[in-house]
């Protein structure tokens, strides 16, 4: 409601040569707010509730009732064949997807700090909204995302496979391709089976040679449906059916000596689908072959992932740490542009929430309304983190499938542990520094892969991957990494991250259950690639300003097109851990149209 | 008797030429005109014309831009419109304005935009892809063109309309003045929440007249025969229209689930107050051809009296200007209502009316017609909606006593 429109009225009422000056157009409602929340748990969460009620309505249906609801809906058909407790009534009548993130939920819940559950009731009381609604709100990332990766898992493997990658001379051309030591030895230049790295595939190859790559899939490879480029561009490419399920592409690739090259392979089968609509061949996901040519120097891990712009690819989240030799004066930044799910309605309920506790330090973090955490956030006490998922399958609904495989009528994909959020918040509340931060999120059994950083006011600074560590392999599902390692950094003061493992690469052991297959993240996860590509962006970006990066270049680095993605960019944030003073951009998309504004976090 | 009363169902119920005609005491009159009524554009803030409704951007969860459902709707009212007036002086007249749309056509001219590359497709979405997939999801694709509001009466007007007698004052100036009082009836209906391709048939959602109006009308004939009758007629009306607030049923997503689930956030009831309207208008009427007058049944068997009454062709010419007060939405939720008021903004219209009128009075029919066209898109409005209407009609004069 618009309190001038009864002004206009009056005014027209009474005056036939009225302006039309004191009439304007409606003023649109923020997008963002900025939401101060104080006293006990459940007074912070009501204050949330009653302070956002319509938005967090708007939220829950824009974004779960009206969009995700429906999306995961159509899972149920397939589902419920493998998982027949799911054919059950309870989940038929269009209620199958919020009874798939209701069960989810009370599983989680009894993982959530008693205090975040308290809160929680206190939004729900707030805002009119159900406590099991307010649980799925603040629960449905970690739940989704497990479901979600087991779904895409399961797809990939109906779709083509890339098996096998040669390169003619890298037999006979007289350089180490493949970082063995060895030179032109038996087999150089073949790799099969073929498996991602995070790294070049081949290094030095002849500034023109043949790519021979084979695809299979057991219904056949559509040679119409293979997509080869040399980066952004088609690259022509010879099909030759070796056999019924086997493809071979073939091109000649020519590149500028001591040059980098990206090779990107995309291919469909010859099997048409009708479920889920629309039709579709099931297609692999886009594979990426990196490759130095001769000159360049470099070994396979050395190479850095050249920008693809063909309009198909969007970046993942990504996130920096930085201090010391890295920033102006050896500042402790963090930052984060996060994007996973706007669906044309996240944005419009985006909130920087600041607490001000009745025990304990206050604390600020960047979120939506009715969600009781966020991606980013720091505490007074300088403490502050940036989380982007990391898509695995060694998550806690894969967990919970192997528990129950003895008896599938009743298994159901039900996620356990701690989702992120609420990890996150327990380190808000309690770290005084990142090492202490580590070791509270080493303290969680997470429900999802997750990638974050972690730094304070005096420049301490972790990265720290998460996974459900299904199969119980000794680490716990943790992985903690610094500055020293060099596995994402460029020298003592910066970590940089996208939406990959990069100390936990082997995420999960390869075995095949039921003839679906289980592999690490970096054969199957979408944003892998996608990920290779931003991080290594951003270690160059880095690179090039180190020992002078502000929270102004640091701003201007993440909101950079080539880590942005331009549908689903959720947030945009600096932490200044020394001053306390949050930096964000969002309430738009990208979130990083808009401007970055200050929050300071209150002083202990 | 010179010319009759109109009250035209899509101008702002002032303004029509001769605003300040009343009947004679015991006169009844008749009109019967059908109105068709086209609209498929709007104008904004900045007064672009753009199509009726804005693009619609759809994402897969987590997949991005799916594609943008463009749509360039074009609505068709064809109204049957019942006018009955009687004197009950010579200065004051009494009206009833019945207005039944025929039916309502709307053809939705839905179009495409490919939005994000889709990895599990292998494309992006085409049209027919997004809507295989949201069919997938309980959201029906919505027809092309649907046909609505069969028989159904808008909403219903009551009005006086009382003219100043001709002091000597008014006849020195060569003024006549009238005021028009007029009142809305509510018997037209609201749109179903819950479908696409609706339309409303009360005066609200028509646009064309307020639940009340209140106009002070002036003519100034010109160059006036030996009979009383002019050549040409110079007419002025100020018009105040107020709409009342009225309450609307939120969509649940029963039909629509993707595109129409609002109640859960906007709450099960929301009400508009659209917003009054402040109207000027002025016309000149053209008589070029006052015909034979013959002593007939009409006049009495009188030839003098006969070339009193209204010319056999007379040319009105109109221009309206229509300030429009912004629309006020209440709901629980104030993202909602703003993205509602930004279209409904303060803003104006301009409607340009040319119309021909027949009269036989003078040769002993008590019988006139019209046909006229109304344009609203000639001159650029703001937050408006610019229809456009042919009309044509037929208008009896009858004296019972």
């Amino acid at each position: 409601m618009r309190p001038s429109t009864l002004v206009c009225s009056a005014t027209l009422a009474t005056a036939v040569t009225l302006t039309l000056t004191s009439c304007g157009p409606p003023v649109a409602p923020p997008t963002r707010e900025l939401v101060t929340l104080n006293g006990d748990a459940y007074s912070r969460g009501l204050q949330h509730g009653q302070q956002l009620s319509a938005k967090i309505k708007g939220f829950y249906t824009t974004l779960l009732t009206a969009s995700l609801f429906p999306y995961l809906g159509r899972e149920q058909p397939d589902i419920a064949t493998l998982l027949t407790e799911y054919g059950n009534d309870r989940y038929k009548n269009g209620r199958f997807a919020y009874e798939l993130l209701l069960d989810s939920a009370k599983s989680l819940e009894r993982s959530i700090p008693l205090s975040a559950r308290e809160e929680m009731r206190g939004i729900a009381d707030g805002s009119g909204l159900t406590y099991d609604e307010v649980l799925i709100l603040n629960t449905f990332v970690d739940s989704t995302l497990a479901v979600r990766g087991i779904a895409l898992a399961i797809r990939l493997s109906r779709a083509p496979v890339l098996e096998r990658v040669e390169v003619v001379e890298a037999g006979s051309d007289g350089a180490d391709n493949d970082g063995d030591g060895m030179t032109d030895e038996a087999g150089e230049g073949v790799l099969d089976p073929y498996n991602p790295t995070r790294g070049a595939t081949f290094v030095e190859l002849p500034a023109s040679f043949t790519l021979k790559l084979r695809v299979r899939d057991s219904d056949g490879v559509d040679p119409a449906l293979v997509r080869l480029q040399l980066g952004a561009e088609p690259l022509e490419a010879t099909k030759t059916e070796l056999a019924a399920d086997l493809l071979e592409v073939s091109a000649n690739v020519t590149a500028p000596a001591a040059s980098t090259l990206l090779v990107m392979l995309g291919a469909g089968d010859k099997k048409v689908l009708p479920n889920p609509p629309p039709d579709h061949a099931s297609f692999m996901r886009d594979t990426e072959l990196l490759f130095t040519t001769r000159g360049a120097g470099l070994t396979a891990d050395q190479v850095s992932w050249p920008v693809l712009s063909d309009g198909r690819t969007r970046p993942p989240s990504i996130a920096l740490s930085l201090q010391g030799p890295a920033t102006a004066g050896g500042a402790p930044l963090i930052a984060q542009h996060f994007a996973l799910l706007d669906a044309n309605t996240s944005y419009k309920h985006t909130a920087v929430f600041v607490h001000e506790p009745d025990k304990g330090r206050p604390f600020a973090y960047v979120g939506w309304a009715g969600v009781a955490w966020g991606f980013a956030g720091m505490n007074a006490s300088g403490v502050g983190y940036a989380c982007n998922s990391s898509d695995t399958l060694d998550n806690s609904v894969v967990g919970a499938v192997f528990d129950q495989v003895a008896d599938l009528s009743k298994a159901k994909l039900v996620a356990k542990g701690t989702p992120i959020g609420f990890a996150m918040r327990r380190v808000l509340e309690t770290a005084t520094d990142a090492a202490q931060a580590a070791t509270i999120t080493r303290g969680f059994e997470h429900a999802y892969g997750w990638s974050c950083l972690l730094g304070d006011a005096a420049g301490g600074q972790r990265a720290v991957e998460v996974d459900s560590d299904v199969f119980k392999e000794g680490s716990m599902g943790f992985y903690e990494y610094g500055t020293a390692e060099r596995l994402s950094s460029n020298g003592d003061g910066d970590l940089v991250i996208a939406s990959d493992y990069t100390k936990n690469v082997n995420d999960i052991v390869r075995l095949t259950v039921a003839g679906q297959k289980i592999v690490p993240q970096r054969e199957w996860a979408g944003t892998f690639f996608r990920s290779r590509r931003a991080a290594s962006h951003l270690l160059r970006d880095v690179k090039a300003a180190y020992g002078q990066l502000d929270r102004a270049s640091v701003q201007a680095i993440i909101s950079n097109p080539e880590v942005v993605d331009m549908s689903d960019s959720m947030n945009a944030v600096v932490l200044d851990l020394k001053n306390r003073k949050l930096w964000s951009a969002h309430g738009q998309v990208p979130a990083t149209k808009g401007p970055f504004i200050e929050t300071e976090v209150p002083a202990p | 008797m010179k010319r009759l009363l109109l009250v035209s169902l899509l101008v702002a119920s002032g303004a029509q030429a001769a605003e300040t005609v009343v009947l004679p005491q015991s006169t009844f009159l008749l009109d019967f005109s059908y109105l068709q009524s086209s609209l498929d554009a709007r104008y904004d803030q900045d007064r672009q014309k753009l199509p009726l409704i804005d693009p619609i951007l759809r994402y897969e969860p987590g997949g991005g831009l799916q594609g943008t459902i463009g749509a360039r709707p074009e609505a068709v009212f064809r109204m049957l419109v019942l006018q009955l007036g009687y004197g009950i002086t010579d200065n004051l007249t009494a009206l009833v304005f019945v207005p039944i749309v025929l039916n309502t056509s709307i053809t939705a001219n839905l179009s495409w935009q490919p939005g994000d590359y889709q990895p599990s497709l292998g494309r992006p979405y085409s049209q027919d892809d997004f809507w295989a997939w949201a069919r997938s999801m309980g959201q029906p694709r919505p027809p092309d063109y649907a046909e609505t509001n069969k028989g159904v009466l808008a909403d219903m007007v009551v009005g006086m309309r009382y003219k100043l007698k001709p002091y000597a004052w008014l006849q020195r100036l060569g003024l006549q003045v009238a005021g028009t009082l007029a009142f809305a009836l509510p018997t037209g209906k609201s749109p179903d929440p819950e479908e696409l391709l609706v339309a409303g048939t009360t005066s609200w959602e028509l646009h064309s007249y307020g639940d009340i109006e209140a106009h002070l009308s002036v003519d100034r004939p010109l160059f006036v025969d030996e009979y009383g009758v002019p050549r040409i007629n110079l007419g002025a009306d100020v018009g105040y229209s107020f709409f009342r607030p009225r309450e609307y049923t939120a969509a649940r997503g029963t039909v629509n689930p993707l595109l129409l689930t609002q109640a859960p956030y906007v709450g099960e009831k929301y009400w508009i107050d659209p917003g009054d309207w402040f109207t000027t208008a002025f016309s000149i009427d053209l008589n070029p051809f006052f015909g034979p007058a013959e002593a007939t049944i009409v006049s009495g068997k009188n030839v003098e009296r006969a070339k009193t009454l209204p010319p056999m062709v007379s040319i009105t010419l109109t221009y309206n200007y229509i300030l429009t007060a912004g629309s006020n939405w209440w709901s629980q939720s104030p993202l909602w209502e703003y993205d509602r008021e930004k279209m409904w903004g303060q803003g104006d219209k301009h409607a340009f009316k040319a119309q021909l009128n027949l009269s036989f009075l003078r040769v002993g029919l008590p019988l006139q017609m019209y046909i006229g066209y109304r344009a609203q898109d000639l001159f650029h409005g703001k937050n408006t909606r610019a229809a456009n209407t042919f009309s044509f009609g037929l208008r009896m004069v009858a004296k019972f006593w």
